[in-house]
Parts: C-alpha cells; structure tokens; sequence
C-alpha cells in the first residue's frame, strides 16, 4: 500500500503549481486551469485521508460538482470580457480602482 | 367660588390672550388686540376678587414638583403679592385699553398686542412664584419681552439699538441674581424645597448661613434688583428705552419691568434684614440714585425721557426705603409697596398722557417744540397735571402720602444711625423732582406754542382719554388707603420673625421716636418750593437760563452728558477691555479652534488619499497578498514564527 506522505507531496506539489500559476499568468483562461488544480489538489487530500470511511470520497465528489459550476460561470465572466475588451490579459481589467 | 384657589389663572390667562393674539390676532377686530385686552381684563377681575379675599385672611402657596426633587413651580398668595398683582393688571388693562387707539395705525397691531401680553403674563408670573428658581424664569422672560418692545420699531435704527443695550445692561444684573441664587442654593440645599420662600424664611434655617455669605447673597439679589429697576450704575438703559412705543414705557416703568427689582428686595426681604451691611448699601445706593437722576432730569428736552428720569429716581426712594428700613422692619415692605403702587399709578398716568401729546403733535418729543397745548389738549393737560403733581408730592396727593412716609423714616433712621445721607439725599431729589416735573408741564401746556405742530395739536380720542381719567382718580385719591394698606402689607412677613432676624444682624429696630414738626412738612415745602420754582422760571420764561443752559457751562456741561457714564460704560469698559478681550477671543477661535478641526479634518483626507493607492485593481496583486497572508497565518498556526 502507497503510504499517505506520497499523496500529500502529490497534493502539496499540485497546490504549489497551481497557487504558481494564479501569481504570475495574465491571461484569464490560465488563470481558471489554475484554479481547477489548486481545487483537485485538495481533492486528493480528501481522498488520501479517507482510509476506513467513504466520507472524505464524498467531499471529493461535491467538490468537483461545485468547481464545475465555478467554472461555467468564470468562462461565462471571461467570455463577456473578451467581448467588451477583445483581450482576457487580466492586467488590463482595472478600471473599478480609483 | 374661592378665588383664591384659581389664582393662578390671573398669569396664564394672558399667556393664552399672547398665542391666540400671536396666532389668529390679526384676522380679529381692528386687526388685533381683542384678546390681549379680554385676557388682562380676566386676569384683573381675578386679582380683586382674589384681593378681597386675601383682605379676609386668606393666604395659599401651592407646590407641584418638577423634574428634581426640591425643585418645584406653584404659586404663592399673600399680602405682599396680591397688592402687586392687583396693581399689574390694573394699570396693564389700563394701559391695554389705550393702546388699542394709540397702535391703531401700526402695520404689526396684533405683534405688539401678543408681546404685550406676554410681558404682563411674565411680571405677573414672577410676582406669583412661590420660589427663586420659577421666579428667576419669569425675570428673564421680562428681560426678553422688554428686548421684543423696546425695539419694536425694529426698522428704526437707535430703537434695535436701545433693545439691545436694554437687554444687555439688564442682564450684568441678572447675572449677579444668577449667582444669589446658587450661592444661596449650596448653603440651604439640605432643605426639602431649597429654594421655596416657605422653607427659606425661618429662623433656622437663616441663623444656619454664615454672616459673610448672608450679606454676598444679599447684595447679589441687589445687583439683580439694581439691574433691573434701572439703580445706578446700571440706569444707563431706561433713558434710551424711550424709543419703543410710549404705551410700552408706560408697561415697563409702572407696571411690569422695574418694579421687579424693588419686588424682589421686598420678598427676600428677610435675608436683607438678617444683613445689615446690604441693608446700609440699599438705603444710600437708594438715595444716591434718587438724586443723581433728578439731577439729569433737569436738562433733558425729550418729554419721555424726564419721565424715565423721575422713574429711576423714584425707584431710587423705593429701595432707600426698603434699605432705612433696618430702623422699623417689617411694616418698610408695607411704605416702599405703597410708594410702587402710587408712583405706578402716576407714572402710568404721565406716560400716557405723554402718548397722548405725542399722538396730538405728530411724534414730536421736543419740549422746546410744544408750548400752549392746555387749550388745544384740556383733557390732557390737566390729567397730566394731576400726575405730576402725584410725581412732586403735593399735599393731599398719592404721591405725598408715600414719598412723605419715606423721607420722615429716613430721617428717623439718620437720627437713629447717625447716618444722614439717605435722608439728605432724597430731600434734595424730592425738591428737583418738582422742579423738573414742573418745567415739562410748563414747558409743554403754558405760553405761546412754539413750533407749527404745537398750534395744530388735538385731543386724543376717547378711548384714550378715558383711561387717563381713570389712572387720574387713583393718582389723586390712592392715598386715602394709606393707612389699611400699611397694616395689610407691612404684616405681610411675621413681625417675630423679622425681629429675630434683625437679632442676628446684631440690631435692635428703634420704634417711631419723635420727628420734629420742621421735619415733618419738609417734603411738602420742597414739593411746593420746587413747583413755585419751576413757576419762576418756565412760566412763560420770566427768568432767563440761558446762561445756564451753554455747553460753556462745566455744570450743564457734565448733566448734558449724563455724568459721562454713557462714555464710561460704552467707550471705555465695552469697546477698549471688552474689544481686547474680543480680540484675543476671536484669536484663539480662529486659530485654535479652527485650526484643530481644520487639522483633523486635513489628516484624515491627505492620509485617505494615500491609502487609496494600495487598491491597484489588478488581480495577481491581490492573489499575492492573499497567497502571502495565508502562509504567513500557517507558520503562524503551525508555531514557526
């Protein structure tokens, strides 16, 4: 049996690529793949604890529905900005600061 | 029905005649006054069925609390206030009466009417309290109506100004009151009602209060009454409230606004027999002010400010009595009341016939410009020779009976007390109130009129007319009661009493010696005298004074210019120390002040402003803070740092 370390490497090392990612892409759609890795990330956590009950698989599976949703309505948000801007590189959108 | 049991009606009825007046006066009759007049009317009808019954024995003082424990408003009937309220309301109903004809053609009618009402609501008020504290609050509501009367011809620029120096030269003495009362407040606060006359005016509780602070009390409550019944130094406001309606003079010099000094001497008169140092200072300040203004009254040409002259020097022999009454005690309330309510009486009487001179001769005030009015005015003339005859003292007059009174206490208290000044002092003032009086009447009804008005003056009308007859009759006949009215008044405070207090005080009273016979008709030479003299001179001009009459003359010179205090209080006390005070206030205002809300405020918005840059809108911005912060939050957590 793999022991629990290696998954949480696993896991740890997908956070880190992902938090990566969101610091220093500009563009949108990077952004959001990110943000599914940093999501899937945690998702192995609760599957790699979950040894002797489904509980932690459940969770998992709610998570993956909800990250779903998130993502409909980022590319939705993302689609609207490329119509309004003809560009989804996430430093132009600034206008609402000061 | 006890009348006595709604006696408080008698100040809130024209408290309701000034809203409806205020209100709905001026769709009414004749543009206003309707109300003003039925109020009064009702409060005066209840003042004399209250007087008879308080002429029965009578008496109440009713109490309600109010907000604090101690603190109380009610209303107290005795001698000493019936006599005034009756004489308030009769002479304001008199007055009232005839300023329906007299402010008939002014555009604000139903204003006047409703401040009016007001200020007799608060004279009368004040004289009902049955504490210092209620009483204090009508004493300033008198203060504000006099402010609202004197300039009401608002538009006229020397009338705002006299309202102003009125209400501020009033009010240095409701200051020192202020302070009276507070004074008085700490040292009696262990009393169920502290400041209710009740309570206050028992041997006890006197005796408890420490000499010292007797006599600051004392003379604090005088500096109110010096204030506000126009006492030297702080005259300098009635001579110049002669810009305000004549009707309004009439108020405020017989019936509402400078009797409430004297009135408040009168009812704490207890604390200022246990005093006698006060009492010393209010027998000569009396005397002293009784002469100093007879002395202005002489050079004066506007006929209404002699007038207000005799009324501060009368006032003057009110609070000398009430002072050289240290020898007598308690029946000195009972002469200084009778001399308030004959000279209310008379000077009522004066005023409006003044008025009525006015009315005839287009506003002018100039006796120069008068001149052979009694036949163009009969009705006039002689009323107004009634009343100052009543104002000299001539024998068998109101006037005679209660100035007489005075002058032979004085005399008696100069015997008694080797102090002679008051007695000097007020002699002297009675011979030139004659004289002065005098030179108006003969100024203004004998010899050749003297100006193109005075040749086409008329007679008042009647509603005008008929109030002066009856004010006329009382200036005559008032001193029939003499007698009756010093046993009602002057046993209006237990005699036992004022004896123990007077114990304290370390004095003994000295009852009626003998006054030689050569004392005694003194006054009514003087008053005789002093008329002839004025004969000599203004009867048709026999004697020339025209050499007195130069400003080449020091004398006439320093009585033209009112001794200089006008200057004194105006030039050198308001504008050079209270200007630098000014200055320095307005200093410190504009720059400390100013400057530390101007600060806050510019700290607030520059560090704001700075701030605001950290909000840069970019998303990876954000994200590393967030990232940053949630490592941070680990080690934390985990115990790193």
């Amino acid at each position: 049996m793999i022991p629990l370390e290696w998954y949480l490497i696993l896991a740890g090392t997908l956070f880190s690529i992902g938090a990566y990612g969101i610091l220093v892409e500009r563009n949108g759609l990077k952004v959001l793949m990110c943000l599914e890795i940093l999501l899937n990330a945690a998702n192995i956590n609760l599957v790699a604890f979950s040894r002797g009950n489904l509980m932690g698989q459940q969770f998992a599976l709610f998570s993956i529905a909800i990250a779903a949703c998130e993502v409909a309505v980022g590319l939705a948000l993302l689609i609207m900005l490329f119509r309004y801007m003809d560009t989804i590189d996430l430093e132009t959108f600034n206008i609402l600061r000061w | 029905m006890a009348w006595i049991e709604y006696a408080y009606w008698i100040a809130l009825l024209p408290l309701i005649g000034f809203v409806l007046e205020l209100f709905v006066g001026k769709y009414t009759w004749k543009r206003g006054g309707i109300f003003a007049n039925l109020a009064i009317l009702g409060s005066t009808i209840i003042a004399i069925g209250t007087l008879t019954e308080v002429l029965g024995g009578a008496r109440i003082d009713v109490s309600v609390s109010w907000f604090f424990d101690g603190i109380v408003v009610g209303y107290l009937i005795d001698p000493l206030a019936i006599v005034m309220l009756c004489m308030v309301s009769f002479v304001s109903l008199m007055i009232h009466i005839y300023a329906t004809a007299y402010m008939d053609e002014d555009p604000n009618k139903s204003l006047y009417f409703a401040e009016t009402a007001l200020f007799t609501c608060g004279m009368l008020g004040l004289v009902l309290s049955n504490n210092l504290l209620q009483l204090f609050i009508f004493w300033e509501l008198v203060g504000v109506c006099s402010y609202l009367l004197i300039g009401f011809w608002w538009y006229k620029p020397e009338a705002a100004a006299a309202g102003k120096k009125a209400f501020l030269t009033t009010r240095v003495g409701d200051v020192l009151f202020l302070l009276g009362i507070i004074l008085l407040y700490f040292n009696v606060s262990h009393l169920p009602e502290p400041l209710s006359f009740k309570y206050l005016f028992s041997l006890e509780v006197l005796e408890a209060i420490p000499h010292t602070h007797l006599t600051a009390i004392a003379l604090l409550f005088l500096g109110g009454a010096v204030g506000k019944s126009s006492q030297f130094p702080l005259h300098v406001w009635i001579p110049d409230a002669m810009e305000g309606p004549t009707t309004v003079s009439a108020l405020i010099h017989a019936a509402t606004m400078v009797t409430a000094g004297i009135y408040l001497v009168a009812r704490t008169y207890p604390i200022f027999i246990a005093s006698p140092d006060a009492l010393v200072v209010v027998a000569v300040l009396g005397g002293f002010t009784a002469l100093f203004a007879a002395t202005l009254g002489l050079v004066v040409n506007d006929i209404k400010r002699v007038l207000a002259y005799s009324t501060i020097s009368q006032l003057g022999y009110m609070l000398c009595m009430l002072g050289v009454g240290s020898i007598i005690g308690a029946f000195a309330v009972g002469y200084s009341l009778f001399h308030l309510i004959s000279h209310a009486f008379f000077k009522a009487l004066l005023f409006l016939c003044s008025g009525a001179v006015l009315h005839g001769l287009a506003n002018t005030r100039d006796l120069r410009e008068m001149g052979g009015l009694l036949k163009k005015m009969p009705v006039t003339a002689i009323a107004m020779l009634i009343g100052a005859l009543s104002l000299s003292g001539f024998p068998l007059t109101a006037g005679f009976f209660s100035k007489d009174r005075i002058i032979e206490t004085a005399y008696e208290y100069g015997v008694a007390t080797n102090n002679f000044l008051p007695w000097i002092f007020i002699l002297l003032a009675a011979l030139l109130t004659a004289v002065y009086t005098f030179r108006l009447w003969f100024m203004a009804f004998t010899g050749e009129p003297r100006s193109y008005l005075a040749e086409h003056a008329h007679e008042a009308s009647k509603i005008m007319t008929i109030p002066l007859i009856v004010l006329a009759a009382f200036a005559l006949f008032f001193g029939i009661f003499q007698k009756k009215f010093y046993t009602f008044v002057g046993a209006n405070f237990d005699s036992h009493l004022i004896e123990e207090l007077a114990h304290i005080g370390g004095y003994h009273f000295h009852h009626a010696g003998h006054v030689p016979f050569v004392v005694m008709i003194l006054p009514a030479v003087c008053a005789i005298g002093g008329i002839a003299i004025a004969y000599g001179i203004w009867y048709n001009n026999r004697v020339d004074v025209s050499t007195f009459i130069s400003k080449e003359n020091p004398i006439y010179r320093l009585l033209w210019n009112k001794y200089y205090l006008d200057f004194i209080f105006k030039d050198l006390i308001a504008e050079r120390v209270f200007g630098f005070v000014a200055l320095v206030a307005e200093a410190f205002d504009k720059y400390v002040i100013d400057g530390v809300v101007n600060g806050i405020s510019y700290l607030v918005l520059t560090t704001g402003s700075r701030l605001r840059k950290i909000q840069t809108g970019v998303v990876e911005t954000y994200a590393t803070a967030v990232v940053i912060g949630v490592v941070i939050l680990i080690l934390l957590i985990g115990g790193v740092i």
